[in-house]
């Protein structure tokens, strides 16, 4: 079993909501995805590749064969897949710290949920409720998500700089060399191993 | 809040005491009991939070203990146990999570660190140097008579002299000592940009909890201590780390770049470490030295780095913007509001003018002491994922120049503008500047701690 | 729609997992078994299937129970929760799946409750679609570059952090024939495996320009400005 693919880490969570709490969490995520601005604390925090929350209701587990035995539940479920970068500690810290209002939104409606602040019991609730994953690909295990987004702008520079360049000068060359340089100064980090999962 | 008991706290902890010379004694318990007497014994002399009415005092003596120690003097298993986890393995095992492998692995620390045989700090600082030998002489003594303890190891640390005055430069050149955080009920001449980061932009200072064990910390809650209160209240952890440093190999990197970086040596210097090498910010001056900047409290530590996001002032990696981002992560500086440390080392080894010959197998370094409520979420997290990792600075695996430890490819990136004084400059080929040579983590007690413990009565519940 | 994001599909399934009192191993051990014994690398049978980002494949034994007052239930099965993030559509991706990688995927779903196995493309398909769970909020934080085209980024980003390291400080004429070599490496260069650890770009991409500092004090320092 692991988590935990070289830079990026696999979380899985499951919150029993009261049945006729669900429709509150569907709102919720239909403003969100509808106002572009509420995600941007969520973009500029900036270490989640891919986050998706899933409500399965009591009657909607996958039911395949007549053999297969019913589901009899009381709840509904609310399923959380993230792959994020950082140790898990620091991820939830981030949360916790900044993104605390959007978080209770999501998961107040969960039972028992104590509150993304205080940081402490918030961890504890998710240690309870995280369920570990067996097995675990990514495409590009030695780059973040700000990896991604730098080389893309990298990228996208130099095909500019290639376009541009086809019978220049020398010293025309080395003036959009320049501003290539400029352009791209900030995106330049290597990849490579992740720190050790503390 | 209530005020703090100053007089509870040991003195280390609340202030830098700006006194030029230190010896930090290392002993190894053999007899608890004895060694409880010992303990016993230094207990007035240990200097503690209390105000200084008649200005400083000849010497002052304060003391901590590794996790080993605490088993040795025979504290309860259930206190024992209730250590934070890093607290509990000790510096040398957390070796992974600190880069402290290859060149600063363990094997190439001192016998001292290696054989993980210190259980007891003691450290003196004193206004001179014939006062660390007569107090050394006397702790020595107390030592021998009480019986329990053996000195197994002693460095010697220490300001500069410099031009007729004490300096605070360490072995690079660099003026250091800028930038320890503010905290609530911390008596302290505040400077703006030591605390954190208001939304109105002021500045405020942090939560006693990020300091000191049984407070409030940013987060709402109080950090995790080990039991009973009592053991716990007002003390912190501090981390240790004998960090050596290649002068020779430092001043001929910055020499041989320095003649290919149009700013000159002394400006790539400055875009190393985030300030220039007489300590004026980098983020207030990025083109020149300004020695009243230097010298202005309002103004010395006073700085963000919002307006400069693609770093063309202060680099994204330099080493202050590394350790201490502010706001650069948005979010008006919260995510860093946890992550401070407050540094209270001194150079070890004697100060080589520029002009003078060095090698880099001489004695010249730091003894980098820092106290944190937690070593795992500050001190920690910032040598891990800030100084040699870049991710939060979207600066992917590169780290720190001056600190980092260092593999093939590693570079830093100092970004430019079209100023052809201020170009975008790679820093390739980065040798390891520093190398650890040892250290490890400690626990400062309170005075009430301290005498607890040295009564043999400290009780789990 | 709720399962998509940008370019990027968000796939979420869950399959029942047979229960059988009288097996040896128990058929969701018999799935951990199975998952532990895949590589997660290159080697994984999701770098075949080269239009996946990032996936997961996790037995998930039971609901969660999180304590007084709240009720302690249980499910009746477990599910093997199959958690994918891809380029493209549906339809493809699972067509793909049932081609490219047939054994992988039988050797773990034939442990679930009506798995009717890759043979049939039309029936898997079904299969799945029937234990996919519509996706309530998908976040893709780079929605709109394929698995490839962000390991050539990568690949590149790589390769243009040691260029301009190893060509600081040259004339404007050397740096333009070195930049004329380096982009053709970089095009000759074979594509990148996904899935594979791979330390900032391959040493092939590299020139073979020399450092500058032994020339340091010639070489007048090449800006923008110029």
């Amino acid at each position: 079993m692991s988590n935990i693919n070289h830079k990026t880490y696999a979380m899985n969570a499951i919150t029993p909501m009261k049945w006729w709490k669900t429709w509150i969490v569907r709102a919720f995520f239909f403003i969100l995805g509808a106002v572009k601005p509420l995600q941007k604390d969520l973009v500029q925090l900036s270490f989640i590749h891919f986050a998706r929350w899933v409500i399965i209701k009591r009657s909607k587990f996958p039911h395949i064969c007549d053999e297969q035995p019913e589901e009899k539940l009381k709840y509904d479920y609310l399923l959380f897949f993230s792959n994020f970068n950082g140790t898990w500690n620091q991820y939830i810290d981030a949360f916790s710290a900044v993104l605390s209002t959007g978080l209770n939104l999501i998961w107040h409606w969960s039972e028992k949920f104590p509150g993304s602040v205080p940081v402490t019991p918030f961890k504890q609730y998710i240690a309870r409720c995280q369920f570990d994953t067996d097995y675990y690909y990514t495409a590009y295990p030695y780059a973040t998500t700000n990896d991604v987004k730098a080389a893309h702008r990298v990228q996208d520079g130099l095909d500019a700089l290639e376009k541009e360049s086809t019978g220049k000068t020398a010293e025309e060359f080395a003036r959009s060399y320049g501003k290539f340089v400029l352009a791209v100064q900030c995106d330049l980090g290597q990849t490579g191993k992740a720190p050790v999962g503390t | 809040m209530s005020k703090l008991d100053a007089t509870d706290i040991q003195g280390f902890v609340l202030r830098g005491y700006n006194l030029p010379f230190a010896r930090y004694l290392f002993l190894e318990i053999a007899d608890a009991q004895r060694a409880r007497a010992l303990i016993g014994k230094y207990l007035d002399q240990i200097t503690t939070g209390e105000h200084w009415d008649a200005g400083k005092p000849e010497w002052t003596l304060n003391i901590a203990f590794t996790h080993k120690g605490l088993v040795n003097l025979n504290l309860p298993d259930a206190s024992l146990l209730s250590f934070p986890v890093e607290f509990l393995q000790g510096m040398k095992a957390r070796g992974e999570i600190l880069s402290d492998t290859g060149k600063n692995a363990p094997d190439k620390w001192d016998a001292v660190w290696r054989e993980g045989r210190v259980d007891i700090w003691l450290a003196v600082n004193a206004k001179a140097k014939a006062t660390l030998d007569t107090l050394g002489a006397e702790l020595q003594r107390i030592v021998d008579e009480t019986g329990g303890a053996k000195i197994v190891g002693v460095q010697d640390a220490g300001s500069f002299w410099i031009d007729g005055a004490w300096s605070s430069k360490e072995h690079f050149g660099y003026t250091d000592g800028f930038g320890n955080p503010d905290f609530l009920g911390v008596e302290r001449d505040t400077q703006p940009g030591q605390g954190k980061l208001m939304a109105d932009g002021s500045w405020a200072p942090l939560a006693t909890g990020e300091l000191l064990l049984g407070y409030a910390d940013e987060a709402g809650e109080l950090p995790v201590a080990p039991i009973p209160h009592l053991l716990a209240n007002n003390g912190t952890f501090m981390v240790y780390r004998k960090l050596h440093q290649n002068v020779a190999t430092f001043r001929r990197y910055l020499e041989d770049k320095g003649k290919l970086y149009a700013g000159g040596k002394e400006k790539l210097a400055s875009k190393f470490l985030g300030r220039w090498r007489d300590g004026t910010p980098v983020e207030l001056s990025p083109d020149a030295r300004d020695p009243a900047l230097v010298k202005d409290p309002q103004r010395n530590v006073n700085f963000t780095f919002g307006n400069d996001s693609d770093g063309t002032r202060c680099p994204i990696g330099a080493h202050v913007r590394r350790t201490n981002p502010r706001d650069a992560f948005g979010f008006n500086g919260r995510l860093v509001n946890r992550r401070r440390i407050t540094r209270r080392g001194l150079p070890y080894g004697p100060y080589v003018p520029e002009d003078q010959p060095v090698e880099d197998s001489g004695e010249h370094g730091i003894i980098f002491m820092a106290l944190s409520a937690s070593l795992f979420r500050q001190f920690e997290f910032v040598q891990q994922q800030w100084v040699e990792y870049g991710n939060d600075a979207r600066l992917g695996n590169d780290k720190d120049l001056l600190l980092g430890n260092h593999e093939a490819r590693d570079k830093h990136m100092i970004q430019g503008t079209e100023d052809p004084m201020n170009p975008p400059f790679v820093c390739g080929g980065l040798p390891n500047f520093v190398e650890l040579r040892g250290g490890n983590y400690f626990f400062l007690p309170s005075m009430t701690a301290l005498r607890m413990i040295a009564a043999g009565t400290v009780d789990p519940r | 729609m709720a399962n998509q994001s940008g370019d990027v599909y968000g796939l979420t399934i869950l399959s029942p997992i047979l229960q059988d009192v009288n097996a040896e191993t128990s058929h969701n051990c018999a799935i951990r078994m199975k998952l532990a014994s895949l590589p997660n690398d290159e080697s994984s049978p999701f770098a075949k299937v080269s239009s996946t980002h990032m996936a997961r494949l996790v037995v998930m034994d039971d609901v969660v129970y999180v304590g007084m007052p709240s009720c302690e239930e249980h499910l009746k099965s477990q599910y093997l929760v199959f958690e994918t993030n891809f380029d493209g559509d549906l339809d493809t991706y699972l067509t793909r799946m049932a081609r490219e990688i047939p054994a992988d995927v039988d050797a773990v779903w034939q442990h679930c409750w009506g798995y009717p196995g890759t043979k049939d493309l039309a029936a898997f398909i079904a299969y799945m679609k029937k234990c996919q769970i519509t996706t309530t909020f998908y976040f893709a934080d780079v929605n709109n570059h394929t698995v490839q085209e962000t390991l050539t980024a990568l690949q590149t980003q790589a390769a243009v952090a040691t260029f301009i390291e190893k060509n600081q400080g040259k004339t404007a004429a050397e740096l333009q024939t070195a930049f004329e070599h380096f982009l053709k490496k970089l095009h000759d260069a074979p594509p990148p495996i996904p899935g594979r650890p791979e330390k900032g770009g391959p040493p092939r991409i590299e020139t073979n320009m020399k450092w500058g500092t032994r020339n340091a004090a010639n070489t007048k320092q090449v800006t923008s400005n110029e």
